[in-house]
């Protein structure tokens, strides 16, 4: 689960005019056509680079988002839910699995992009570092901030890296059930006793805020990556995005009767866009740069995880086997 | 018609029990696992034994007993019958490994017996599961028989989970009161049988490996769990697992 | 504008809400020395949807052996899609072409049969990319004294296709498949209803709330 929006924030120079301009025009000419990039094809310095961590961010944005979720796998209410908690954020570390894999194609090993999530290196999306304190929550999360991803990931299959395509096809085709799960998990609190439409209204209203982060910074405060998608890496603006999700979602929340806590949330009939109220940034800045309510646990779990799996790992590394990238 | 529902129903409720609170245990590896496909592919059992006991307590319920989440979420550690061993909390991954080899052994040669059981819904059930078991074994075994001759370290560690847990897997097939009833009636060719079995399968894979398996007929089992007697270690796992929906029973999640 | 606050800051560091996460007893220490990159084996996976379908390739899983690899490719790639048949293949024994595009077709670039090598011969699997962005798809099995050869057999049959963008030749040998007995692992799939978008239905829901108001 990704929302993309912060992963473009830092390109400097574009380091093209290092670049051989006839074999750039092809590429840049196979990409216009629409036809994929597959890993041994040429690229840009600057293409592979931004696309490993766009692709190892949405990895790492998997692994951390089965920790919010999970923490309700052991303590779901009734056989349904708690087989079907199980399976989401199962495939939550498969699409991990698969994004890795996506990542590898283009150079860089699955060991050293964990290492750089546990030291801190690599981010991931900012939405979990906060903490999913009731049943309510992880239902919010497992029908909204999956539908933000779900956003995000139509549009990046579409982009130009092949194998990025490949792992999203799939990943798309699991989130299904995902948003359905989702969706009928908070349709069944909002139909049910008093109790449990106020465990949801809290929940939402604690995940709004976070929730308007996940697209990343507005447009007009972000580094404009014109190249990016003129390369068919970034799909769409943060604000085409996040617009995309209110629209489609909004209305959906307001249905069942829950009330969104932004007075100045409302779709401009003019312009068909929505309006809101400015999401603070600063605080956006603050949690993705490690000051959140949980970034200190999401990371000592995925370390304590990696330490105490080492003895494994090097019980089937006897006899040594050779690393290779893989091949699609 | 079975003429004894209650030898059958016993034996259900023991099976459910396992499956449900083993499931429960090792879905709690879930995103903490040693290696990202290993992870998937424990999740994936968890969730195969959570489904299993569901399928049972439904097969209860038809019996006359009560609907499989009021049955599963709302009783105490008393009245549980689960084996001791599924109830054990996780310790590092040796020790769910193990517990998954031992276990799962015997599970599989229970549904193989099971598929010829007298009553129909339960032979049914043990006949759709075989390819889900055969699965649970083939991992079982060959992770033993990976990590039982790699490194000194993990041989190390599986064999000291090995002998901590062989006297609970054996508590396993503790015999029922009703052992002798439940073989007449063809429900299940019993405990004795099955644990034969079981100890003839487990040396097949242990003996490809540097690990020891003890004298089982000098070992102890750990009883009780058949009979509601458990360790500290279930009541707080039934009231983690009931938390939310005790909230209200009534609800519908 | 007032901007909107987020009521999140109330909980202590490690002591967490997860109660699987207290049971880790997470280190504290914020440093950790490099650890030092372990890396297994790399395999590709294929699988068969349905029994008269041909194979495709799915995706990489990393093991250290081809039994490990089978297990892991089970539950990554055929836990949600039934499956008939499966293989994985260590991905150095993937022999590959070179990459083409638009009307130009892989098999301009195979050398045509010469004299077929005299020899021993091995079967191989052929495999063709025919989207760039899709997966390979199992085409056939060949006889030949190695890969080179095995290609140029088939140029002809192939040459005046629809262009081909990439070839995988992997030799029989080294391909680690499902075995017959083993196609049972895949037949309680469809009843797991609980991971499909289908079975989860809440028009009755929101109409019964709407009633309800």
């Amino acid at each position: 689960m990704y929302g993309g929006g912060n992963t473009f924030e830092h390109i400097k120079s574009n380091g093209l005019e290092n670049e051989d301009p006839e074999k750039l025009a092809q590429f840049e000419a196979r990409i216009e056509r629409g036809e994929k990039i597959e890993p041994n094809d040429w690229m840009p310095q600057l293409y592979r680079k931004q696309l490993i961590r766009m692709i190892e961010q949405h990895a790492h944005s998997e692994i951390i988002g089965a920790l919010p979720e999970g923490t309700w796998i052991t303590r779901a209410p009734g056989f349904k839910r708690k087989l079907a908690l199980m399976a989401k954020v199962q495939d939550e570390v498969g699409h991990a699995q698969l994004l890795y894999s996506a990542a590898e194609t283009l150079g860089k090993s699955r060991e050293q992009m964990i290492d750089d999530l546990i030291n801190g290196k690599s981010k991931y999306s900012n939405i979990f570092n906060y903490p999913a304190f009731t049943w309510a929550d992880s239902c919010f999360i497992s029908w909204l901030v999956d539908a933000g991803a779900i956003v995000n990931q139509l549009a990046n299959a579409r982009g130009s890296y092949g194998p990025y395509c490949r792992a999203l096809d799939r990943i798309c085709a699991e989130e299904s059930f995902h948003l359905k799960y989702g969706h009928h998990c908070v349709i069944h609190m909002a139909a049910g006793t008093e109790k449990q439409r106020e465990m949801m209204q809290a929940a939402i209203n604690r995940w709004w805020p976070p929730m308007m982060h996940f697209f990343g910074p507005s447009d007009k405060i972000s580094v404009h990556s014109e190249i990016l998608m003129r390369w068919k890496v970034k799909m769409g603006s943060n604000d085409d995005m996040r617009n995309q999700f209110l629209d489609m979602y909004v209305p959906k929340i307001w249905e069942i009767g829950f009330t969104i806590p932004d007075e100045n949330l409302r779709k401009n009939e003019v312009t068909g866009r929505w309006e809101y109220t400015e999401p603070d940034w600063e605080e956006f800045k603050r949690v993705i740069n490690g000051d959140g309510p949980c970034n200190k646990e999401r990371l000592a779990v995925r370390r304590t995880a990696e330490e105490r799996g080492r003895w494994v790992r090097e019980a089937l590394l006897a006899p040594k086997t050779e690393y290779v990238a893989p091949l699609a | 018609m079975m003429t004894n529902t209650e030898a059958l129903k016993e034996l259900i409720y023991k099976m459910a029990d396992d499956q449900l609170i083993l499931g429960h245990r090792n879905s709690e590896w879930t995103g903490f696992g040693p290696l990202l496909e290993e992870d998937i592919a424990f999740s994936s059992m968890a969730q195969d034994k959570v489904g299993q006991s569901y399928a049972l307590y439904q097969i209860l319920n038809d019996l006359g007993e009560g609907d499989p989440d009021t049955v599963a979420f709302m009783r105490n550690a008393d009245q549980f019958h689960n084996s001791q061993l599924v109830e054990l909390p996780n310790g590092e991954y040796d020790f769910s490994l193990v517990r998954h080899f031992l276990f799962d052994t015997a599970e599989a040669i229970r549904f193989q017996m099971l598929t010829n059981c007298s009553h129909e819904p339960l032979a049914q059930l043990a006949n759709k599961i075989k390819g889900e078991l055969r699965y649970h074994t083939m991992h079982a075994d060959i992770w033993i028989k990976q990590l039982g001759r790699a490194t000194e370290e993990s041989v190390s560690k599986l064999q000291d989970s090995l002998d901590r847990l062989i006297p609970y897997a054996i508590g396993v097939f503790e015999p029922s009161p009703m052992e002798d009833q439940i073989i007449e009636d063809k429900i299940f060719e019993g405990e004795g049988k099955l644990r034969q079995q079981w100890e003839e399968a487990i040396l097949v894979v242990i003996s490809k490996t540097s690990l020891n398996l003890p004298d089982l007929s000098l070992v102890k089992p750990v009883y009780g769990g058949r009979v509601g007697q458990h360790t500290e270690h279930l009541q707080p796992l039934l009231d983690e697992m009931s938390e939310v929906f005790k909230i209200d029973p009534t609800a519908d999640w | 504008m007032a901007s909107l606050r987020c009521h999140f800051y109330l909980i202590t560091y490690m002591e967490s809400l997860d109660p699987r996460v207290n049971r880790l007893n997470l280190s504290t220490t914020e440093l950790t020395s490099k650890a030092p990159l372990d890396q297994l084996g790399t395999y590709e996976v294929f699988s068969q949807l349905k029994e008269d379908k041909p194979y495709f390739h799915v995706g990489p899983v990393h093991a250290p052996n081809c039994e490990m690899a089978f297990l892991f490719a089970k539950e990554q790639f055929s836990r949600r899609q039934t499956c008939t048949g499966l293989f994985v293949v260590e991905t150095r024994n993937i022999k590959v072409s070179v990459f083409t595009e638009g009307e130009d077709t892989v098999y301009n670039y195979i050398s045509n049969p010469g004299e077929l090598a005299n020899g021993n011969t091995e079967s191989f699997e052929l495999f063709h990319l025919k989207k760039r962005g899709k997966q390979h798809e199992y085409i056939g099995t060949i006889e030949a004294s190695s890969a080179e050869v095995a290609l140029s057999m088939v140029k002809s049959e192939f040459i005046n296709d629809k262009p081909v963008y990439n070839i995988w030749i992997i030799k029989t040998s080294d391909i680690e498949s499902s075995q017959d007995e083993d196609k049972i692992i895949w037949d309680t799939l469809p009843d797991k209803k609980f991971r499909d978008a289908i079975a989860y239905k809440a028009a009755d829901k929101i109409k019964e709330f709407k009633e309800r108001q």
